[in-house]
């Protein structure tokens, strides 16, 4: 479903050059959980901005159900529209209501009906947990909830793909569990999912595979029995020791 | 333990001292014999015009009938034909049956008629009203301009923003009228605007350019991953945000605005400034007339503040 082949991205501010993202191919199958750890600052989450187009990248290629990203023709929106993506900080839009959250890129890009995009909002909040909290505008919400949201947003749009940007790296501990239990049901029902994420918890019981990232580069990609328990890159191994 | 101190005797204090700084003032005008006549004001706010009402041909008056304070006056020439008038009763001129010449008069009528210093607040208004507006639409514009990826559009932008910022706005007005509107033969209310305008619309530009780069990046990152294009995240998500954070300064450059119209005058547009200047060479109250102008942009500029702190304080209820 998502193909990444020889992904290069390069940070060049005043002289210092960065190679963020180094040479990285993998593919993510249909219904497949993919979970990228490593240390900070090792070009994981990098990696996934360049997976919708938020980060440019310099060469290699990415595509999602054969639809390739580099290629001018293809129109970046509408392959946006297929992917979605949940940030470390929310990013909720703060002068609307949590529906109006749910409805703005349906109406805009999808241009549902006002009954239609409400109802299909309704129901995903119900499912997130918060549909009491529909009139509310995010600054009355926990992060918790207010990331419970952000993922009902991008839902709304019915994306082939989820991306996660460590969703759960601003939040309180106590809110961790109620962010991760919507992550868990989505992956159950089948949803093609990348996440860069500290959880080890979640990558060990949810992930169909892992990837461990450091310094751009992409240094081990096994299940997560084999990663925890017999991991084989030394880098990962020491990473391993520190975080378990 | 806190203890709260009262705040009333400093605000007795406050008037105490502005009470005793109009004192001051005026026992310094006494010193100079100056003489203060408020009555002269009011008239060049509004006054009682008189409407002369004149005989069409030589003709007769023929039936004169009063109604209260009007009278009624009908007159007939010598092929018969009629002429109406109405004037005030306390002035009329004839009586029944009197001959009169064409041009005589009849009588007058008298109605309120705004003062010149009315005037020059009306047209103080609409200069700052439109120039407002068009400032607005031209900033908007401008500062996204500057924001752009296309070179050509940040250039220009960028240097109409330098060039109006860098040289005074009184030296804008007078190549506006003396050399665009030579050139392109413009009326002088025309030029004014335009340089009003393009003022305001350079300050503004930069408003709303701060604004926008204050609005953290992953608003705009969020509604572009949700396939909307940079126009309508822009349009939808991080504008309306900008907009709100903006509002106080642009409150002050509209502010800035109404009182910079006072420049104007200058290129003999008859605004709030220039009619006071010219009440002043009739009634020979020069302090009374200026102090009169100085409240009349006040009239204008307190409820501006007012509506502006009020529409913040309802934008604010996302928060």
């Amino acid at each position: 479903m998502i193909e990444v082949r020889d992904l290069v991205k390069v940070f060049d501010t005043r002289g210092q050059v960065v190679r963020a993202v180094d040479n990285v191919s993998t593919q993510v199958a249909k219904g497949e959980v993919l979970v990228v750890i490593g240390p900070s600052g090792s070009g994981k989450s990098t990696f996934l901005r360049c997976l919708n187009g938020l980060e440019a990248f310099d060469s290699g290629s990415v595509s999602i159900d054969g639809l390739q990203l580099a290629d001018p023709k293809t129109d970046v929106n509408a392959y946006r529209r297929e992917v979605g993506m949940v940030f470390q900080h929310f990013n909720l839009f703060p002068h609307m209501t949590v529906l109006e959250n749910l409805c703005l890129a349906q109406k805009v890009v999808r241009k549902r009906g006002k009954k239609e995009r409400e109802a299909k909002a309704l129901a995903l909040l119900d499912k997130v947990g918060i549909a009491q909290k529909a009139n509310e505008f995010p600054s009355r919400l926990s992060g918790g909830q207010q990331q419970r949201v952000a993922i009902a947003r991008a839902l709304a749009m019915e994306p082939k793909v989820m991306l996660f940007d460590e969703p759960t790296s601003a939040l309180d501990p106590e809110m961790v569990g109620e962010v991760l239990d919507v992550m868990k049901t989505l992956a159950v029902e089948g949803m093609t999912m990348v996440c860069v994420t500290h959880e080890m918890g979640f990558a060990r019981e949810v992930a169909d595979r892992v990837l461990f990232f450091d310094h751009g580069k992409l240094l081990e990609d096994a299940s997560p029995a084999e990663f925890f328990d017999a991991p084989k890159d030394p880098r990962a191994q020491a990473f391993l020791r520190q975080v378990l | 333990m806190k203890h709260k101190k009262s705040q009333w005797p400093w605000h007795v204090l406050t008037v105490l001292l502005l009470i005793g700084l109009a004192g001051a003032l005026y026992y310094a005008t006494s010193l100079m014999s100056y003489e203060w006549r408020w009555n002269r004001v009011p008239q060049y706010f509004a006054y009682h015009a008189e409407e002369s009402q004149r005989a069409a041909d030589i003709s007769t008056v023929s039936e004169l009938a009063r109604q209260g304070d009007k009278a009624e006056v009908t007159l007939r020439n010598e092929a018969g034909d009629e002429q109406h008038l109405s004037v005030d009763a306390n002035s009329l001129q004839v009586a029944q049956g009197d001959d009169v010449a064409e041009g005589d008069v009849i009588g007058v009528t008298r109605h309120w008629a705004a003062g010149p210093l009315l005037w020059g607040l009306w047209t103080t208004l609409w200069l700052s009203v439109v120039s407002g507006v068009l400032g607005l639409l031209i900033g908007l514009a401008t500062g996204l301009c500057r924001l752009s990826n296309n070179p050509t559009l940040r250039d220009l932008s960028t240097i109409y923003v330098e060039l109006v910022r860098g040289t005074p706005l009184l030296v804008q007005i007078f190549i506006f009228y003396f050399f665009i509107g030579t050139v392109m033969n413009l009326s002088r209310e025309f030029a004014g605007i335009a340089a009003l305008s393009l003022f305001t619309g350079a300050y503004v530009a930069e408003i709303i350019r701060s604004g926008v780069q204050s609005i953290a990046r992953g608003q705009n990152e969020a509604a572009r991953s949700l396939g909307l294009s940079a126009g309508q995240s822009m349009r939808h998500v991080v504008l309306p945000q900008a907009l709100k954070r903006v509002l106080p300064p642009l409150a002050g450059q509209f502010i800035s605005l109404v009182k910079d119209t006072s420049l104007v005058s200058v290129i003999a547009i008859t605004e709030l400034l220039k009619s006071g200047r010219e009440v002043i060479t009739t009634s020979f109250s020069p302090f009374e007339i200026l102090f009169c102008v100085a409240g009349l942009y006040l009239l204008i500029n307190l409820p501006l503040s007012k509506i502006a702190s009020r529409l913040e304080r309802r934008l604010a209820q996302s928060d």
